[in-house]
């Protein structure tokens, strides 16, 4: 799946690794784009199934879309994509 | 070096109040958390991308230009999370210079000061709880803006947008303009309700114009409106897959849902600047006088942030902020102000936006027993009700006997649900339940990035106390 | 005169809750006041630590007694829980000099009755695997624990309710008037029995009395993480006090130890002072180096009474009879409920389990009258 709107301009694209699956992003986009462009919408189990970690806001408030980015927790909506991130859940 | 002015959020307010400031002769610093400025409605895109200009994308390029050449230092890409100085001083001691603790776009920490700080910080947006509205897929009005203006990304490929206010036509023109389907638009005003607004929406023809312009859009695509009406659940297996209003169904595989904009008083507060709560407003706002002044000598407050008006009308009263505060800091003007009639019509179409998002006690009093309200902590609307049972008074004492807005989003989300939840169930008001006291951090900070490279005997450990 | 209380209790923190409940038990007619909510103060913000080794020695026996009666807070808090939780406790020294205060501090604290035992870094280690190496030597106590303060007032409030006290919360009191009539933004209340039990406010207090007794203030600071996984198992301490971390069921660590922030009794508690939010946490991510990995959610401020000698202020009030006072008791909240227990035990004419601590001691000879 590929959400992303034609007729925009895009850095060239580069590989992330996402759960250990490599996926395709524009650097500079932000990672929770990234990922619901490619239909990737559950972003982690969480604590409670009823409330999984997902994107929600998208402006770093929610605190919902928390990921481990290269060992670090990072908000995915503030998160730009960087060539070779590796993403887990939190 | 201490700046004269240090704007906090760089919106259209912001950029506005620091490119002000800037022209005279002020030593300026804007602190923003995107990597570019813009704010959530003139959001840039990322670096290295590039969209056919819209009118918002104008507007913000205007500002944004205006502000690069003004001279103002701009922070963008960091991440405040500290806050000190001004009021914020032991007993007996003057007051400090604002002193503003964040991240850099790097990683590193560094801290601004200033003698006068001008908080733009914007909104976020409410989003009243619904069964399922936990699910993966959906998300706010807002947040579909982001991610349709800003990333170029669709939020699904069958999309149902619902909520109240102007953001939800929006939002769905922005969706089919993209080539996205949206599967129904679920209107909580009636057309009533905009009728009632239409003399307001009349001081700006441009914005009805546009307005007049998506509904025909959506008629043009066919896409089901419903008005007056409410999304009742949000459901799915794993993500979500269908949007149930009342009786009817929607397919769906994103829900962009928002009810309006709440002004983000995190700073205010945690300066102790006097709050009111004003429906019409937003909810709680620092309290103004007629130059953007808050109760705190040196600190102003302008934008969404300090009352929903709309992007329009937020520079004018950012740059009325900037000059009140050279003033303030006993700077000549380097020119007079002048009047911007636009900005009373701004204004006025802004205030009846707002009057139309303002909080719906009905949508408050439907959302079922069970439903989720704070999701940092997983806390329901009976926790809740039981908690103002046994006697939980204010949203401070909500808190305690819940942990509702005690988990990393501080209440932000929740806030205003649980607080109109506690304000019903004991029959008050929301402005006797008071409102979360503002700390530090004002956004949850990575330990790892605050500390620093230390020494174990460097650390300044305290005399101990007698054994 | 609508009610004549047998006993008003001004202040609704720990002190004041856990006496106006025991004095209610007792059969007194009591009323309970708070210019704001039921431990909404220090009582419901402080970091909950169950600790002997931040306890200062004079105050060991009343805290042995007290963790006691936090293990079993339901039992006779009509189910009131603060999710008390016993653990070890450790109390570390990196330096060659926390190890000879640890060493000083620890033998004073057996001395008063804490079962301390001094062990090394590597025995501080099995018993909690997220210390830091480099320990020298730690002070470890079996008898330990944590409290979520926050719950306090929700813990107190059924049970003051079942045991009959009439809790009038927001209605400051703003005078005291004959013995006595306190003038309340509700209007007056009268009772036989005055108790004083309002913490950093106990000077403003005393003064309606015409009592002068100074009261310091400590602002003190608290950080708290994000949930996250386990990373500890104690409360943990450093030897000169200045350090407490525990982590919760829930998976939050709270980080203390009385860091001072900015702040006074007028104000209240303001903000964190930057340099000591930073040595703070410092201090707790050096201990326990898993904490790197958090991100810190709130920081917040509780406020401390002390008196002169920092010791309590428990008793009769001189010159004023049956006008008693509760306060200023160091780590306050770790003695707490049995310092109330046995302030009403002495109001209801029993003899109090162990001594009370007469404020006498702290008035100025002839500069107080009634």
């Amino acid at each position: 799946m590929n959400l992303r709107i034609r007729n925009v301009a895009r850095s060239a694209p580069v590989s992330i690794m996402v759960e250990g699956v490599p996926m395709m992003a524009h650097p500079g986009e932000s990672l929770a784009a990234a990922l619901i462009a490619a239909g990737h919408w559950r972003f982690g189990e969480g604590e409670d199934p009823a409330r999984p970690r997902t994107a929600f806001c998208l402006m770093g408030v929610c605190q919902q879309c928390l990921l481990r980015v290269d060992g670090r927790l990072v908000q995915a909506c503030l998160t730009p994509i960087v060539a070779g991130q590796e993403v887990s859940a939190a | 070096m201490i700046f004269d002015v240090a704007v906090l959020g760089g919106g259209p307010a912001g950029m506005a109040a620091a490119t002000e400031a800037a022209h005279s002769a002020a030593r300026v610093v804007l602190l923003e958390e995107s990597p570019v400025p813009g704010g959530q409605v003139y959001r840039a895109p990322p670096v290295g991308f590039a969209m056919k200009p819209d009118r918002d994308r104008q507007e913000g390029d205007a500002l944004r230009a205006a502000l690069a050449a003004s001279g103002a230092e701009i922070r963008a890409g960091c991440r405040v999370w500290g806050l000190g100085g001004g009021p914020l001083v032991a007993e007996g001691e003057p007051d400090a210079p604002f002193s503003l603790s964040a991240l850099g776009a790097d990683g590193v920490p560094f801290t601004v000061e200033a003698r006068a700080l001008i908080l733009c910080c914007g909104t976020h947006e409410r989003i009243i709880p619904f069964p399922g509205w936990t699910m993966p897929g959906v998300i706010g009005l807002a947040a579909a803006t982001i991610l349709l203006k800003a990333q170029g990304v669709l939020p699904g490929q069958r999309v149902v947008v619902a909520g109240i206010g102007p953001l939800l036509y929006a939002v769905a023109a922005k969706l089919l303009a993209g080539g996205g389907s949206i599967a129904a638009v679920i209107d909580a005003a009636t057309p009533g309700e905009w009728l009632r607004a239409l003399p307001a929406l009349g001081a700006r023809p441009d914005l009805l114009a546009r307005g007049v312009a998506w509904r025909t859009k959506l008629l043009a695509g066919r896409v089901p409106v419903l008005a007056g009406a409410q999304v009742t659940a949000a459901e799915g297996d794993k993500v979500l897959s269908a949007v149930r209003v009342g009786k009817r169904v929607f397919q769906a595989d994103a829900l962009c849902i928002g009810h309006g904009l709440v002004p983000a008083t995190e700073a205010s507060r945690t300066y102790r600047a006097r709050h009111a709560h004003r429906p019409e407003d937003g909810g709680w706002v620092p309290v103004l006088d007629a130059a953007q002044r808050t109760s705190v000598p040196f600190l102003y407050a302008a934008g969404d942030g300090a009352g929903v008006r709309g992007a329009a009308a937020a520079p004018a009263a950012g740059r009325l902020a900037a000059r009140t505060a050279l003033q303030d800091l006993g700077f000549s003007l380097a020119y007079a102000p002048k009047e911007d009639a636009a900005l009373a019509r701004a204004r006025r179409t802004g205030a009846a936006m707002a009057r139309m998002m303002a909080l719906r006690p009905a949508m408050i009093e439907a959302i079922p027993a069970e439903t989720i309200i704070c999701r940092c902590e997983g806390i329901t609307r009976d926790e809740i009700e039981k908690a103002a049972a046994a006697g939980a008074n204010t949203i401070n004492q909500l808190k305690h006997f819940t942990r509702c807005g005690m988990g990393p989003c501080q209440g932000r989300m929740c806030g205003e649900a649980a607080g109109a939840l506690l304000a019903s169930a004991r029959g008050v008001g929301l402005a006797e339940l008071g409102f979360a006291t503002g700390r530090l951090p004002l956004r949850p900070v990575p330990m790892a990035s605050i500390l620093g490279d230390f020494d174990y005997a460097d650390i300044p450990v305290p005399a101990p106390a007698p054994i | 005169m609508k009610t004549r209380f047998d006993a008003a209790v001004i202040g609704a923190g720990i002190m004041g809750c856990a006496t106006a409940l025991f004095l209610a038990r007792g059969g007194m007619r009591v009323v309970l006041l708070d210019r704001g909510e039921i431990c909404r103060e220090a009582s419901g913000v402080n970091a909950g630590t169950l600790t002997m080794q931040m306890t200062r020695a004079a105050l060991i026996p009343y805290a042995l007694r007290a963790h006691e009666m936090w293990m079993a807070m339901p039992a006779w808090c009509a189910g009131g829980d603060v999710l008390a939780t016993a653990c070890p406790g450790l109390s570390v020294a990196f330096t060659d000099a926390e190890a000879a205060m640890l060493q000083e501090r620890a033998r004073i604290r057996r001395e008063a009755g804490a079962p301390i035992d001094l062990i090394d870094g590597r025995a501080a280690q099995v018993i909690e695997p997220g210390l830091a190496d480099g320990v020298k030597l730690a002070g470890h106590c079996p008898i330990d624990g944590f409290a979520s303060a926050y719950l306090t007032g929700r813990a107190f409030r059924a049970a003051l309710q079942e045991a009959g006290v009439t809790l009038m919360e927001a209605t400051p009191v703003r005078a005291i008037a004959g013995r006595f009539l306190l003038n309340t933004s509700a209007g007056a209340v009268a009772a036989q029995r005055v108790v004083l039990a309002g913490g950093v406010w106990l000077q403003d207090m005393l003064a309606w009395l015409g009592v002068t007794l100074p009261i310091k203030v400590l602002i003190n600071q608290l950080v708290v993480t994000e949930r996250m996984p386990q990373v500890m198992r104690t409360v943990l301490g450093v030897a000169s006090g200045l350090l407490s971390l525990k982590q919760y069921a829930n998976g939050t660590v709270l980080i203390g130890g009385g860091w001072q922030g900015i702040g006074d009794r007028a104000r209240g508690g303001l903000a964190v002072r930057s340099e000591n939010f930073l040595g703070n946490v410092r201090l707790a991510a050096h201990t326990v180096p898993a904490l790197r990995q958090a991100r810190v959610v709130r920081s917040w401020l509780g406020l401390e009474a002390e008196t002169a000698d920092a010791l309590p202020a428990i008793g009769p009030i001189p010159g004023i009879d049956d006008a008693w006072i509760i306060g200023s008791v160091h780590s306050g909240y770790t003695s707490g409920p049995y310092m109330g227990r046995i302030l009403a035990q002495a109001i209801l004419g029993e003899a109090p389990e162990l001594p009370l601590f007469p404020i006498d001691r702290l008035l100025h000879q002839g500069s107080n009258s009634a």
